[in-house]
């Protein structure tokens, strides 16, 4: 059943159910995210707390990805308390990403560029230090170089590396010590990797990325 | 830590042990971890291996929840485990002074084991004895009203008890 | 239903008979009780035991003795009760070693009850005074309570003696909506923190379709300083095996979770046993009491994670996985554990309901106030002379449950602040003490009901190093998965941590309260929203000390180690007394030319050891406050 929804007064249609994210960016209409997943309808992870937007008879901002879309909704994407929520999630998670993008092997075709402009926000954060994990680069793998201080914890390689049938990564430990690595945390290289590069299909910034040639 | 070929067949032989007793239900994932650590004080990655394939699921989720709660250990602790309750009412009578006071007699820092691995020291949240802070707990026991002053007697007493089983072993 | 109903009564009433004739039989004989839960234990509760195991031995003398939880008078650990025919039953405190065989001796051999250990007796006599004639008592509205330390938490006979599973035989014969009815009209609301109505909890449960359906009962009480679910559980595990069974026949649970945290291996024992003793005594399990009602209940430890508290971390947990909290809703009253509807309640909550169904909504909603009816458990811990377990009707204010409950602030020092509801509470200071104790007046004066840990604080306790305590543990304990939580506590650590090092900038307040707000905001789970509370709350009552900190590089209660240094006053040394000197860990005290004892500052290690060992007539070992005062004070000498 379809439902008629109004995004920053523009209507749109879509499936009643659909999360309101995919609905709006099916549409054309661009909201911040790094870790949803289409897939996953049934829990999305909403973990990376950048998809707020504003719904009329809501209190608070609420995430995109996991509002499923109803009849009349009326949605805000960039109110002032969206936006300030949005450039404060942005900012932590900048303070804890390496920051380097001349180098970057994702330059250019990077989320964090994507939302940074698309919000005009800054990528240096403004008020926070920088967070220094000293997580050393794994480049162990035939084909892959995995960089974990650049990772936002999004999941997107996780899943990837399932949906390719091998699971050689995921998620261990917790807080702020929480990390995408292997069992035991060897060495990619020593993990049974077979270096398919679905994780760096999948990785919104620079963290997996192909071996240069 | 590098196991020994022994502790990690001992390791393989007692995990297998325990996985007969429960289903390949992941909900019973988390027993299994707590029985392999209470019977070998650690859970070796061979452990892990073996718990991914009972539970069918990829090893390194196995390792993801392990190093998820605080109670698991990846490698073997001292014979003797001393445990630093943080609770706010040990901290505020100052627990940190008792953890130093350890850190320093043990010459080992909280996580660490003493290298005879007779003493692990650690760090746990409130064991629920707040009105006895600060609290330490040596094994299973609860020491209550610690001081650092108190450190060297109740270590002096283990050591002591370790000598008497010695002795009385020679007899 | 009816015949169902009336073999469960005659079953239970054979099942009491025998409890009760057994019950009576123990007060033929003396009967000493000693107060053994895990607090009691730390203060030698065991010894205790075996000392008067051992006199009684020696003495020829034929009584029960019994280990018993704890009575909540932690304060006066190890306890002891005595029932000895011709007295009232009389409760004993502080019973060091030696000082129980005394009391066993004299009194049980030579009549004298030795009325200068106890500390009141439990029934109104014509000799010694009753807990409720001390302002404590007064205050004290026992129900969850009522018979922790009385009873053996190991023996079922004991609960069913007194009136325990009465209630689960009265809810056996009410319908499902009957039951949720009751508790919905009752009031109660969780006590496990949030304060959610427990009955329209498990009305939704009872509604949502689906024939699989759990109950957990949620024991992981992870605060630091609340320790009232684990004294339940040691001292009275059926009350909460009955609470848990009667909300599995509410809402049509298959089967029942009792979650407890690693931390507490007694507990642990204690239920384990109390679900076995009830499965045989025919109270769990398949068609209890001879009804067609099957319900069995299984125990699940917990593996260090204060995050699984949180109701959707605790189903991740059990389900095999990190505690990891997710989006709610679904709320698991909908899709729990396995995704099935799931009614999740606290240890207390959950030790209410038999109460209710026994005596009723109105007898309930009697007692407290309106929107929080019933009564709250606090832990008290902290510079409070009386710490321990104390049960006051909701609306008691703070200050009477401080000063009166608890018998004010111990060694004379002066109050500071109380923190409530631990990790996710705050700070209040005086000014907030008339603040009546609810679900509702808390959250607005910046605290927040939690579990109900109550930790006092005095003069000597640094407003700052007591948020960075919690924001250390909050960031321990923080899941990881969302960013404001992962990152934004983070931040305010490390800001905290260089504020209490004196390397602060007047700035870093306004960033620590911005970063607070968003992480409120901005967080996934009731963990992240709460975290900042205990920053937020010291910085509105208690500004001053973080600028004191930042301005001078002084730490007015003198605490934070950075800020302060030892010193000898040269007046008040004794010269000839060299307690401070053997008691130093790292000889960095030694005696000048008049034989005065100096600290060498750059050897010590602030470990408190010399002003604990120099004796109480000179007091001269001083901190100060910010630290380059020794070297004024020592040049002014010169």
């Amino acid at each position: 059943m379809e439902v008629t929804i109004t995004i920053d007064g523009k209507q749109i249609k879509a499936r009643k159910g659909t999360m309101l994210l995919w609905a709006a960016l099916d549409n054309g209409i661009y909201i911040p995210h790094l870790c949803a997943a289409r897939e996953e309808t049934e829990s999305p992870p909403a973990s990376c707390r950048l998809c707020f937007v504003e719904v009329e008879g809501y209190p608070a901002p609420v995430t995109a990805c996991t509002l499923p879309v109803a009849e009349g909704m009326v949605v805000n994407t960039s109110s002032e308390r969206v936006n300030r929520l949005v450039a404060a999630g942005f900012e932590l998670i900048m303070s804890n990403h390496r920051l380097d993008c001349k180098n970057c092997p994702a330059n250019g075709n990077c989320e964090l560029q994507r939302i940074a402009k698309a919000r005009k926000l800054r990528l240096k954060p403004k008020n926070l230090p920088v967070l220094h994990r000293d997580l050393p680069v794994d480049d162990s793998a035939e084909n892959i170089v995995y960089d974990p201080s650049k990772c936002v914890l999004c999941g997107r390689c996780i899943r990837a590396c399932r949906n390719h049938g091998q699971s050689v990564v995921g998620f261990a430990r917790r807080g702020f010590e929480r990390v995408v690595t292997t069992c035991g945390d060897v060495p990619l290289g020593e993990s049974g990797c077979d270096s398919c590069g679905e994780c760096v299909k999948a990785c919104p910034v620079g963290a997996m990325s192909l071996k240069k040639k | 830590m590098k196991l020994t070929e022994e502790e990690k067949k001992t390791a393989l032989i007692i995990t297998r042990q325990i996985l007969k007793e429960f289903n390949g239900n992941r909900g019973n994932l988390i027993p299994v971890l707590q029985q392999v650590q209470n019977k070998l004080g650690y859970v070796p990655p061979v452990a892990m291996e073996e718990m991914a394939a009972h539970f069918d699921i990829p090893a390194v989720d196995v390792y993801g929840v392990l190093t998820f709660y605080n109670q698991f250990r990846l490698t073997p602790p001292g014979k003797n485990q001393v445990k630093i309750c943080m609770g706010t009412a040990c901290h505020m009578r100052g627990a940190h002074t008792i953890q130093e006071a350890w850190e320093r007699r043990l010459n080992i820092k909280v996580g660490e084991t003493t290298e005879d691995r007779e003493f692990s020291l650690e760090r746990v949240a409130c064991v629920g004895c707040c009105t006895m802070a600060p609290v330490v707990v040596i094994n299973e026991q609860v020491h209550g009203k610690v001081t650092p002053t108190r450190v060297d007697g109740l270590l002096f007493s283990y050591q002591l008890d370790k000598q008497q089983t010695k002795e009385g072993g020679t007899e | 239903m009816s015949k169902g109903s009336s073999t469960a009564k005659a079953a239970y009433a054979k099942l009491q008979e025998a409890a009760r004739q057994n019950w009576e039989k123990l007060r033929e004989k003396p009967l000493i009780l000693v107060g053994a839960a895990t607090c009691g234990r730390a203060a030698g509760a065991l010894q205790l035991m075996e000392e008067i195991r051992n006199e009684v031995q020696r003495l020829g003398l034929d009584v029960n003795l019994l280990e018993v939880g704890c009575m909540g008078h932690c304060y006066a650990e190890p306890v002891m009760v005595i029932y000895n025919e011709g007295f009232p039953p009389i409760c004993y405190g502080y019973v060091s070693e030696g000082v129980g065989a005394r009391i066993v001796r004299d009194f049980l051999v030579d009549g004298d009850p030795g009325i200068e250990f106890a500390l009141a007796a439990l029934e109104p006599n014509e000799m010694l005074p009753t807990f409720t004639d001390f302002p404590r008592g007064m205050h004290e509205k026992k129900i969850v309570m009522e018979h922790c330390g009385l009873i053996d938490p190991q023996n079922i006979e004991h609960y069913i003696a007194t009136g325990g599973y009465a209630s689960l035989v009265k809810a056996l014969d009410m319908a499902p909506e009957e039951i949720i009815n009751v508790i919905k009209s009752s009031g109660l609301r969780g006590r496990g923190g949030a304060g959610f109505p427990t009955g329209i909890k498990w009305e939704t449960c009872y509604n949502a379709p689906g024939s699989e359906k759990f109950v957990i009962c949620n024991a992981d009480e992870g605060d630091p300083g609340a320790f009232m679910d684990r004294t339940i559980l040691e001292s009275n595990p059926h009350l909460v095996v009955e609470g848990l069974i009667i909300a599995a026949r509410a809402v049509g649970a298959i089967k029942g979770y009792i979650y407890v945290r690693a931390e507490y291996p007694l507990a642990v024992q204690r239920i384990a046993l109390a679900l076995q003793q009830a499965r045989e005594a025919g109270l769990l399990g398949q068609s209890i009491l001879g009804t067609n009602f099957n319900i069995d209940i299984e125990l699940f430890q917990g593996s260090g994670a204060f995050v699984c508290g949180e109701e959707t971390a605790l189903i991740a947990s059990m389900e095999g996985k990190p505690g990891i909290p997710r989006h709610r809703p679904p709320f698991p009253a909908v899709s729990g554990l396995w995704s099935k509807p799931t009614v999740i309640n606290n240890v207390k909550t959950l030790s209410y309901i038999p109460h209710i169904i026994n005596k009723g909504a109105d007898w309930f909603k009697s007692i407290g106030s309106e929107k929080s009816p019933g009564t709250a458990i606090f832990a008290l811990a902290g510079k409070v002379v009386n710490t321990g377990l104390a049960e006051v009707p909701m609306g008691t204010t703070l200050r009477e449950l401080i000063y009166e409950v608890g018998s004010g602030i111990a060694n004379g020092k002066k109050f500071k602040a109380v923190q409530i509801g631990g990790p996710s509470g705050g700070c209040l200071p005086e000014e907030a003490m008339d603040t009546p104790i609810d679900f509702d007046s808390l959250t607005k004066a910046g605290a927040m009901m939690g579990s109900g840990g109550l930790v006092v604080l005095d003069e000597d306790d640094c407003m700052v190093e007591i948020a960075r305590y919690f924001l250390d543990f909050t960031q321990k304990e923080s899941c990881g998965k969302c960013t404001f939580c992962r990152l934004g506590t983070k931040h305010m650590l490390d800001i905290l941590e260089i504020i209490t090092k004196g390397k602060g900038r007047l700035e870093d307040i306004d960033l620590l309260v911005e970063l607070a707000t968003k992480i409120k905001e901005g967080s996934l789970c009731g963990l992240g929203k709460t975290a900042p509370n205990p920053v937020l709350s010291t910085i509105r009552y208690f500004r001053e000390e973080y600028e004191a900190h930042i301005n001078e590089g002084r730490c007015p209660s003198l605490m934070c180690k950075d800020l302060i240094a030892y010193y000898i006053l040269p007046d008040k040394c004794e010269r000839s007394c060299d307690a401070c000197v053997g008691s130093c860990p790292v000889e960095a005290i030694y005696s000048n030319e008049d034989r005065i004892k100096v600290i060498d500052q750059e050897k010590c290690v602030k470990c408190d050891s010399c002003m604990v060992a120099c004796p109480p007539q000179y007091k001269a070992v001083v901190k100060l406050s910010p630290p380059h005062l020794v070297a004024e004070r020592e040049k002014g000498k010169e």
